[in-house]
């Protein structure tokens, strides 16, 4: 074990805090955050520090959140974020303040979002949502219209989790699909990513994600709206059966290779055999 | 204070660098990959861990290992309790390197053999090594196949059944629907008793 002859500065254990937090896995953000807490022993320090951390991990999990009196629930998304500590939904075209560390939101105020994109995004949403309700037990979607390096781009969200902290596992699986609608032709592309952690008596994680790009024609609203559902649903699909396949030949192929079930002759060891050939093998050579 | 059961190699050292004071309650109770070292004068591998840190190797029978690993590093570090012997069995097994396989397994045994006074050990003339007579009972204890049919089985299929409960290929069954249903007739309800009154 090396020996650390100068100890770390403020700055350099806040920031190993913060990758600590960052990297929580659905679901366990608080029990890392209490962890790392007592660990740095600063809570100013953590505060202060960190606090990009607590954002930066909402925004990357797709965290969803209910406005008061809403039955429905909008995700928390880089695409959502106005600065400030304040995000908007563009369903219920409102803005409203984020509370990172109790995964609270208040003070909503009218937002109107980018007007010219509004029915593309109508649309869209209208048919994911319905997508997400057949699919997603728990599934949330949030979808935007916003102009990205001077493309007129929509940009659909979901998210679905089950946390089962009693049962020690959480999961949790999000997708992102964005298009531009400039052109008669366009690209839709599309990121998944499913991560579960199960750790009853042990400790596993499955850390899985995946790159799609298919082509679409943009003709109208509607038109478009659900060639792009289809695209996603297809798309989806198609992952998952490949993840449950994936399971199968990792226990007939990958798992064997690092330790097979039963020894190569297919029977197990004789112990009492190998002995009295180790001592017949010794008495030879005494 | 807590053992954080989510760190690994790396951030074993962060947590370290953080509370300098939790390094030996950390190594010694948190199992770190093996790491595979030479000795030149043999010419084999050993595996290192925190019981041969400043003690000597021996080195095991080769033939469990073959059988069940076809390959591997392993090594085994004995030594003496009062009444009777301790030791490390340590395997290594990295996969065959093939592009899309990447992995490895690390087994770490710790067994303690007691011996009763009295009790008559074996008399094998010319015989030095002792210890033979108890590789039966200690090859008998099967934890690495219950392990590894554990993994299998347990592991790797819950965490397949929690993705499948996250998303489903087949449409959902209309109970969603009907749940949606209730939330609205229970909101018309409670309008209602408020006209009412």
């Amino acid at each position: 074990m090396t020996d650390f002859e100068e100890p770390l500065s403020d700055e350099e254990k806040v920031r190993i805090a913060a990758n600590f937090v960052t990297h929580a896995p659905p679901g366990e953000f608080n029990e890392v955050f209490n962890d790392v807490r007592l660990l740095l022993n600063n809570d100013n320090l953590l505060r202060e520090g960190a606090a990009h951390a607590f954002a930066q991990y909402n925004m990357d999990q797709f965290t969803p959140v209910k406005l008061d009196g809403s039955e429905e629930s909008v995700l928390i998304t880089e695409h959502g974020d106005l600065g400030q500590g304040r995000f908007f939904d563009p369903r219920k075209r409102v803005s409203f303040r984020f509370d990172h560390l109790r995964k609270e939101a208040s003070d909503p105020q009218p937002y109107e979002g980018e007007t010219a994109l509004r029915s593309w995004r109508d649309a869209c949403d209208e048919a994911l949502s319905a997508y997400v309700k057949e699919h997603y037990p728990t599934g949330v979607c949030t979808v935007y219209g916003k102009t990205v390096d001077g493309q007129q781009t929509i940009i659909a969200c979901i998210e679905g989790h089950q946390f089962q902290p009693k049962n020690f596992w959480n999961g949790r699986c999000r997708s992102e699909w964005k298009f531009t609608i400039s052109q008669s032709s366009a690209q839709v592309v599309g990121v998944l990513k499913i991560q579960v952690h199960y750790y009853e008596d042990g400790n596993v994680q499955l850390v899985s994600h995946k790159e799609v790009e298919e082509s679409i024609v943009v003709t109208n609203e509607t038109q478009t709206a659900k060639e792009f559902v289809k695209i996603i649903e297809n798309a989806e699909n198609d992952y998952q059966t490949a993840i449950s396949e994936n399971y199968q030949t990792m226990s007939d192929t990958t798992f064997k290779a690092l330790r097979r079930q039963l020894p190569v002759t297919r029977t197990k060891i004789d112990w009492n055999k190998i002995l009295s050939y180790k001592i017949g093998k010794e008495m030879q050579n005494a | 204070v807590r053992v954080i059961v989510r760190v690994c190699a790396c951030d074993c050292v962060r947590v370290i660098v953080c509370v300098p004071s939790l390094c030996e309650d950390l190594l010694s109770s948190v199992d770190q990959p093996l790491k595979i070292a030479r000795d030149k004068v043999v010419g084999k591998d050993y595996l290192l861990c925190d019981y041969n840190r400043d003690g000597d190797s021996y080195r095991c029978s080769t033939e469990y290992r073959d059988l069940y690993f076809e390959g591997g590093v392993s090594s085994v570090y004995l030594w003496d309790l009062d009444h009777g012997f301790a030791g490390v069995i340590l395997i290594k097994k990295a996969g065959d390197g093939s592009k899309k396989i990447k992995g490895c397994w690390d087994s770490i045994h710790v067994v303690e053999v007691q011996v009763r006074a009295g009790a008559p050990l074996p008399v094998q003339t010319g015989i030095n090594n002792v210890n033979c007579f108890y590789l039966p009972n200690l090859g008998n204890m099967d934890m690495e196949n219950k392990i590894r049919s554990t993994l299998n089985e347990i592991y790797f299929g819950k965490t397949k059944d929690i993705v499948n409960g996250l998303r489903s290929i087949e449409s959902l069954p209309d109970n969603q629907k009907y749940r949606q249903l209730q939330r609205e007739l229970s909101q018309v309800l409670t309008q209602r008793q408020i006209y009412i009154d």
